[in-house]
């Protein structure tokens, strides 16, 4: 086959294709990153990049300006290499890895991001109390097995075994052969009084540990919601079924893509798979090592860890390469993944503790979507609801208890604070309210924990939009109307309002909302907004067929629901139906980690879930951009909103 | 058998661009365009008061870019608005001009706004026809020259553009002020387009004085693009969309004179037949084709195509 040299230009780093190789495939072969996020479909146009010397054969595209093509800018997902070649990327193009990332595009990418673990609120758990049998994932007995005479002279282990079955129906039941080996001397040196800790390792219960004494009081667990932004982790007192303490850190992969695609594809590469497997443990580490101090635990108590996230957070938590969820027909290597050893994937915590993954239902929609439907109960409802789920990734979910339809909408990370410029996590300090006083141009603040403000979270912007809106400061295309107002000025990053004064704020800098940030939450209620019209119309319904709308997030303690209509997020339904639920996969997490029947339940929910791709739904992108608008294009959609402004 | 005929709720907004002396202006004319009740031609299932119109175009300065094919008809008027605009009335027979301020572009010679009102001050002052004013197209330049020949053609209700996203709020001003129409300019989408117009419309300008322009591609260069969200926005109209229902605009002769089969010479392609009549054949198939997806203003260059148009349009306004 003819073969041909492409340079990729301005690394000068060559590689020899076969003819009629796309150059996107060329460059990743040559370990050149080009930023593309839909897969190389030719659809999302950020892969851009110019030729310099040599014949080409390239598709046309919608996705270049004419100034662009003139220039020689071609797609290269789009693009086929024919002989001798020089390819120049752009600056713009470049997908950059924390090597080459200079200190301030990192600081720019992670506006807003990376702080190390803190302190989270726990969020509203209120209408998430379903009840589910307590079998946490791992379970301590305390045993005193008789010892053996010439008249009862079972071996040891199933002596073990007879006295947990006792009053127990456990038909599956195994133990290592690394315990075995000590067991013997073990029970004679503990005269007999020993704990067992059982694990759930789906159907089969694992003796994970045999432990001298009681040790039945030092039984926790952690639950772990991975996001795309923000990984959130619970201590769980098994025993006791009490959450003791939450934590929170921005998920540090974010230094080598913002979104779930761009990392799948960095990680295309075994050493950069690696590296992102790493960040991610360590910083569960981090979360899991500084709640267990605080308690005065130890490593060793805690004996299982149950982790929910988005199908390709899962897939690099365990270092599963995650290569073809991104290519079509987009399958995953596992939906179900089994129980396994925490300590398989560098998880610290007690050497033979657990590691649970919550089940997912595609490539695009994972096991915190399943923990959170576990949660909110919207699978035991007669009547259709709707989940949605304010993060990164937007997921939607519609249906009742006997069918359940999903889609996830890539709303991007503002809610979560991300890509804000005061953007923060839902934590004490977070700005989560805010009223404006149109006559006297005066902004009223309420912040989490009710200190000193130090930035904005999801529920604070929403407010905020609102608010703007709402006082005439704010036109419905997101530009800040600059004679409204005297708070109203021009800054570093264009146009921003001032919300908070230097003298006032905790940061001792002022507060403000930019243009930029109000345009990314357009961009974000747009996408969750028209996924969700479109998913209803997929199955007939229209918004007022539904009884109930769950809203979940870690974007705040609370929600104004009637604000979020306001901007366009919700839809506009009577307030009554809309229940927020917080971090719901976090919940479901916990209730899985708690409770095997809950963790059943999960493999059900993600079972007969169906997802919809909205990227083969012609009509999404069409009522997209009629979203991206205050609140709406059209504005008898929201007709509360309609009277309100007029 | 029965005709199946539409009822549509709606109709498209109507618009009067000019004023005579009767109503404060110089001008011996105006025009009238919209004010459909039914998509295009389809006499037999609504009214069609207005048939659409044509305007010509007249630039500030000798086009760059023009092939001599385009230029040959104006001769040496090119350089002269004035009298360009003189000869497009009493030798071609306009009776609506679109001045194009093209000089005031930075990559051309940067002239002022001033300089600007000007020449429109002197081409109202030779010709009585109704006017269209268009910038240089540079959102941020035509901030500053807008305001400038708004004011300097206060009172003549001409149709000034073109107003997009990033320069909207001063363009609507002006033509707020000096009682013009205007027009509303956004990328070949429907949801951008009704956008555009809420935001004009949310400043108190009047709806029924904006015109969209919903971008216009030459035949071959996404014209049918184009062609679906014009269809689509006239249904919208149809259906009674407020914010929808405004007339269309198309600036057919700007695209087609850049196509290389208006302007590719026959030592290039012999094929591809005579260049004297390829370029205005080129402009005349791209002006029915948007007379035909509901455009009410036709914005063009070449004399021969024009007329050709013309014929066109007095055919299809015709009832039986």
């Amino acid at each position: 086959m003819e073969k041909c040299k492409i340079i990729f230009y301005p690394w000068k780093k060559e590689v020899t294709v076969p003819s009629g190789t796309d150059l996107l495939t060329a460059a990743i072969r040559a370990g050149v990153n080009i930023y593309n996020s839909c897969g190389g479909e030719g659809v999302c146009g950020r892969c851009k990049v110019i030729v310099r010397k040599g014949e080409v054969i390239t598709e046309p595209t919608g996705r270049l300006s004419a100034k662009e093509k003139k220039k020689g800018y071609v797609l290269a997902c789009r693009t086929t290499c024919k002989g001798r070649m020089e390819i120049e990327v752009p600056p713009e193009s470049r997908l950059e890895g924390l090597e080459i990332l200079t200190e301030e595009a990192k600081a720019k990418r992670l506006v807003g991001l990376y702080t190390p673990a803190e302190e989270v609120e726990k969020g509203p758990e209120v209408a998430l109390e379903r009840v589910f049998t307590h079998g946490p994932l791992s379970t301590k007995l305390y045993l005193e097995p008789s010892p053996p005479t010439l008249e009862d002279n079972v071996g040891d282990l199933e002596r073990v075994y007879r006295e947990i079955r006792k009053g127990r129906e456990i038909p599956i039941m195994q133990m290592g052969l690394a315990n075995i080996k000590k067991l013997s001397k073990l029970l004679r040196d503990s005269s007999w009084k020993v704990t067992a800790t059982l694990g759930n390792r789906n159907e089969t219960t694992e003796v994970v540990l045999i432990e001298p004494g009681d040790t039945t009081n030092k039984n926790y667990g952690v639950a772990v919601d991975v996001g795309t932004t923000t990984i959130v982790a619970y201590l769980v007192n098994l025993r006791e079924r009490q959450v003791l303490g939450a934590k929170a850190c921005y998920n540090p992969q974010v230094d080598f893509g913002e979104d779930v695609i761009s990392r799948i594809i960095f990680a295309q590469e075994k050493d950069r798979l690696e590296k992102l497997h790493h960040v991610v443990i360590d910083a569960i580490n981090n979360l899991i090592l500084g709640m267990v101090m605080e308690h005065n635990l130890t490593l060793n108590d805690i004996n299982g860890v149950a982790c929910a996230g988005n199908t390709t957070m899962i897939h690099l938590l365990l270092r599963v390469p995650p290569e073809y969820l991104r290519k079509e027909p987009y399958v995953s290597t596992a939906g179900f993944m089994p129980v396994i050893r925490a300590a398989e994937v560098g998880i610290k915590i007690n050497p033979r503790g657990l590691l649970c993954c919550i089940p997912g239902v595609s490539s695009y929609v994972g096991g915190d979507i399943t923990a959170g439907v576990l949660a909110s109960g919207l699978d035991d409802l007669s009547t259709p609801g709707l989940f949605i789920d304010l993060g990164t990734n937007g997921e939607v979910v519609l249906g009742n208890k006997d069918w359940l339809v999903c889609c996830s909408t890539s709303a991007g990370p503002c809610f979560e604070g991300g890509g804000i410029k005061w953007g923060i996590r839902a934590m004490k300090g977070a700005i989560q309210r805010v009223e404006i006083n149109p006559s006297k141009d005066k902004v009223n603040l309420c912040t989490i924990g009710k200190g000193k403000p130090k930035g904005i979270c999801g529920a604070g912007l929403v407010d905020c939009v609102a608010e703007l809106m709402k006082s005439g400061r704010l036109n419905r295309a997101g530009k800040l109307i600059s004679e409204s107002s005297k708070r109203i000025r021009e800054g570093e990053d264009g146009w921003e309002f001032l919300l908070v004064e230097s003298k006032k704020s905790l940061v001792d800098q002022d507060i403000v909302i930019t243009e930029t940030d109000i345009k990314n939450l357009i961009h974000s209620k747009g996408a969750i907004y028209s996924g969700t019209e479109v998913l209803l119309k997929r199955v007939g319904l229209s918004f007022q067929d539904l009884e109930q709308v769950f809203v979940a997030g870690g974007l705040g303690t609370a929600l104004d629901v009637e604000k979020a209509i306001m901007i366009g997020l919700l839809p506009d339904l009577p307030p009554e139906k809309f229940t927020f639920i917080g971090n719901s996969a976090i919940a479901g997490t916990r209730m899985c980690l708690l409770s095997h029947e809950a963790m059943r339940k999960a493999e059900k929910i993600a079972g007969k879930m169906t997802y919809v791709d909205l990227s083969t739904e012609p009509e999404f992108m069409n009522n997209y951009t009629a979203s991206l608008f205050l609140p709406h294009t059209d504005i008898n959609l929201f007709p509360s909103v309609k009277k309100l402004i007029g | 058998m029965e005709k199946a005929t539409e009822k549509w709720a709606s109709k498209v907004n109507q618009l009067i661009i000019g004023a005579t002396q009767k109503e404060g202006g110089t001008r011996n004319s105006v025009i009238k365009v919209g004010g459909a009740t039914t998509l295009p031609f389809l006499h037999f299932e609504g009214v069609i008061p207005n048939s659409p119109v044509i305007a010509m175009e007249v630039w500030d300065m000798e086009p760059p870019d023009w092939p001599a094919v385009l230029k040959e008809p104006f001769g040496d008027v090119l350089g002269d608005p004035v009298e360009w605009a003189k000869k497009c009335v009493n030798e071609y027979g306009a009776d609506f001009l679109c001045l194009r301020l093209a000089s005031t572009h930075p990559d051309t010679k940067n002239n002022s706004p001033e300089e600007a009102a000007t020449t429109v001050k002197k081409v109202l002052e030779v010709v009585s026809v109704p006017l269209m004013i268009i910038g240089c197209n540079q959102a941020e330049k035509d901030t500053e020259v807008i305001p400038a020949v708004s004011e300097a053609a206060r009172g003549e209700n001409c149709l000034v553009g073109i107003a997009v996203e990033a320069n909207y709020k001063t363009i609507t001003a002006a033509c707020q002020s000096d009682g013009h129409s205007i027009i509303a300019e956004s990328p070949i989408d429907i949801n951008l387009a009704k956008q555009l117009n809420i935001l004009i419309s949310d400043m108190s300008f009047p709806p029924e004085k904006i015109i969209m322009h919903p971008a216009t591609g030459a035949l071959g260069y996404g014209l049918e693009y184009t062609y679906s969200i014009m269809e689509r926005s006239r249904l919208a109209a149809l259906q009674g969309d407020k914010m929808m229902s405004m007339p269309m605009v198309n600036f057919v002769g700007q695209e087609v004179w850049r196509a290389k089969e208006a302007k590719a010479s026959e030592q290039e392609v012999p094929e591809w037949g005579p260049i004297a009549s390829r370029g205005p054949l080129w402009e005349v198939t791209t002006a029915v084709s948007y007379l035909q997806a509901g455009a009410d203003i036709l914005v063009m260059c070449h004399p021969k195509a024009i007329d050709s148009v013309k014929k066109v349009i007095e055919e299809l306004m015709k009832k039986e």
